[in-house]
């Protein structure tokens, strides 16, 4: 695929869906909006990485359930190659834990496919722009997780209580501007701490593959 | 053994693995009760010095035997079967060799060895089945016929009773050896048998629970969405087929489509999960409430479960329901959020809208007449022994929070 000369400002996307009708509409709706150029589409986990490769788009806009490689394994392969492009999940019926697994291994924002085409656009240009993209459901599933790493060991790291605080906002509903306003804060803080709060949870997953190398003596060179 | 289903071990497979212990056990006894008859009757030898260095080879054989015993896997290798039957073969062979000639079949003298052979022949039938012991059997009878011509015996001048007692020697390996192999290829067979029984019967029962489970599934589908998507069809081409088309019209198609979406996700969203007993899942509760109410449907978050009893849950739920017939009634919102969870030692439940707020002032709402309602759902509240907090201002939107005691909870489920 040769690279196509890019429109001044247009945000690239890559659309990653089994199924083709999704594919078009989606397409559709982005395209509509005029701000955003579909790049490229795939079909499943392992044509996404490769076509991720091929068109460095800014964004992967990508179901979970997904042929050949898993959603969550395709995004993790995707986030370690080129650090810069980012994932949008959009899914119509992931499993709690997979979504947590996709967002722990690089996605930066969660969609339900019965969101509107606004919401849609609104997402992709939100998550582009650096800003974590997290519904209340996400947000009540990382407070989840936090709570179980709290009552865990301590040597990694915990949400600091403004993080808990706003992710509980989060999860209540509010926007980022609603919780600055409430908090006293600028917008600008507030997304900075939703993004700690994302990376905390993705360096979380490090230190967990960590210790399981370290037990199974994987750290060690072999002679 | 790591095939399938090897983790159903049965007493057959337990007693197939001990059968190479046993012989081991019959080498060593054996090899002492030799022992024992060569120092007794070292001063009868022809050549004690033969049945010592004999004796020797058998105990460094036997030592090697028991040092190298692999843990598990597959029977003896052919090399060493074949080791060990010319070991015993040499002992029968020796054994005529050392006795004083005349001495086997006329029992006067010593006997060096023939026991530690039956060891030989019970190995070969554990190891290769009954054509296995038979073979060695046959083997170790013609060393013992050998033998006794290298004694010196003339055979065919054996008395009938002497050819008969050497005959009884030579069975006596045989029947050791096929006996054995028969008993281990039974022992084997019953393992594999009850495994694949226990298989089978595993598989049939995976299968009997996936089959409800789809069926189960089947029947709400059939119920719900089904019916919807019927529906959604049917009205649809009407719709198309009318030529003008009410917006409104399709906007019930779209809530339709929507409601059941709804349903189907929760269907998939999680594993099911038991209930304790006397408990109910508030999630599970405030997401049923959230589908059945008109209008744009609510989100519900909730961090975990949360298992509560059930009567505190009916409560909640009612509590939330009243605060979403509020909001739909007056707020005007665009988004309304339920979130739950648990801290330490509270459960929260909070409702929130995006509409347009109100000012808190118990008066001017008593003449309003919506009052009520916000004392109604803070009774609810003091009811599980906490409270109800309502953050709003006009033009911010509204928060309803439930705030009530766990232990209080759990104190009113003993009363129960």
């Amino acid at each position: 695929m040769s690279e196509q000369a890019q429109p001044g400002g247009r945000v690239r996307v890559l659309v990653v869906d089994d199924h083709p009708v999704w594919r078009d509409g989606v397409k559709a709706d982005l395209e509509a909006s005029g701000s955003v150029e579909v790049v490229g589409e795939a079909a499943d986990g392992g044509d996404a990485i490769e076509r991720a490769l091929d068109t460095m788009p800014d964004l992967v806009l990508m179901d979970l359930n997904l042929p050949t490689v898993s959603g969550a394994d395709a995004i993790r392969r995707i986030v370690e190659a080129t650090p810069h492009v980012k994932v949008l999940v959009l899914s119509a019926s992931a499993a709690e834990p997979d979504v947590l697994e996709a967002v722990k291994v690089g996605a930066s924002g969660y969609l339900l496919k019965s969101a509107t085409s606004a919401e849609l656009v609104e997402a992709v240009l939100r998550v582009v722009a650096g800003e974590p993209v997290f519904s209340p459901s996400l947000a009540a599933l990382v407070l989840g997780e936090f709570r179980r790493i709290s009552a865990g060991t301590q040597s990694e790291p915990g949400l600091t209580a403004r993080e808990t605080e706003v992710l509980k906002l989060v999860a209540k509903g509010y926007t980022y501007k609603e919780i600055a306003d409430k908090l006293f804060l600028s917008t600008k803080t507030v997304q900075n701490h939703v993004q700690n709060i994302l990376t905390k949870l993705r360096l979380r997953k490090r230190y967990e593959l960590m210790r399981y190398a370290i037990q199974r003596g994987l750290d060690r060179a072999p002679d | 053994m790591s095939a399938p289903g090897a983790t159903t071990d049965s007493a057959a497979a337990r007693g197939r693995a001990a059968l190479p212990l046993g012989i081991l056990a019959l080498r060593w006894a054996t090899l002492a009760w030799t022992a024992v008859v060569a120092i007794a009757t070292t001063n009868d030898m022809r050549h004690p010095v033969l049945a010592w260095v004999a004796l020797a080879a058998t105990f460094a054989w036997t030592l090697w035997l028991t040092l190298a015993r692999p843990a598990s896997g597959p029977g003896p290798s052919l090399p060493r079967l074949l080791v060990d039957l010319a070991i015993s073969v040499g002992l029968i062979v020796v054994t005529g060799i050392v006795n004083q000639p005349g001495a086997l079949s006329g029992r006067t003298g010593s006997v060096f060895s023939t026991a530690y052979p039956i060891a030989t022949a019970v190995t070969w039938g554990a190891a290769r089945g009954v054509g296995g012991g038979l073979v060695a059997g046959a083997v170790l009878g013609l060393a013992l016929v050998v033998g006794r011509a290298v004694n010196g015996e003339d055979l065919d001048a054996l008395r009938t009773v002497q050819a008969l007692s050497l005959a009884g020697g030579a069975v006596n390996f045989l029947v050791a050896g096929a006996v054995v192999g028969f008993l281990a290829r039974v022992l084997d067979q019953s393992a594999v048998e009850l495994r694949r029984a226990v298989d089978a019967s595993l598989k049939a029962s995976a299968r009997a629970a996936r089959l409800a489970e789809r069926e189960s599934l089947a029947r709400q589908i059939h119920d719900s969405v089904l019916q919807s998507l019927a529906m959604v069809n049917k009205r649809g081409r009407e719709l198309s087929a009318a030529g003008t088309v009410q917006g409104a019209e399709v906007a019930r198609l779209a809530e339709l489509a929507g409601g059941q979406e709804r349903a189907l996700r929760a269907l998939l969203l999680r594993e099911p999960a038991a209930a304790p007993s006397g408990r109910a899942s508030l999630r599970d509760a405030l997401e049923a409430l959230a589908r059945s109410v008109e209008g744009p449907a609510p989100t519900v978050s909730a961090v975990g479960p949360l298992w509560l009893p059930t009567g505190c849950v009916q409560e909640l739920v009612a509590a939330v329901r009243q605060a979403l017939e509020n909001v739909a009634e007056h707020a005007q919102a665009e988004a309304v959020a339920v979130f739950a969870e648990q801290d330490d030692d509270h459960v929260v439940v909070s409702v929130r809208d995006d509409g347009v707020g109100f000012v808190w002032d118990p008066e001017a709402l008593r003449a309003q007449g919506k009052l009520g309602m916000l004392q109604s759902m803070r009774g609810r509240a003091e009811h599980l022994g906490g409270t109800m907090r309502v953050d709003t201002s006009p033009g911010s939107g509204t928060e309803i929070e439930f705030r009530v005691p766990a232990d209080e909870l759990d104190d009113q489920e003993d009363d129960r």
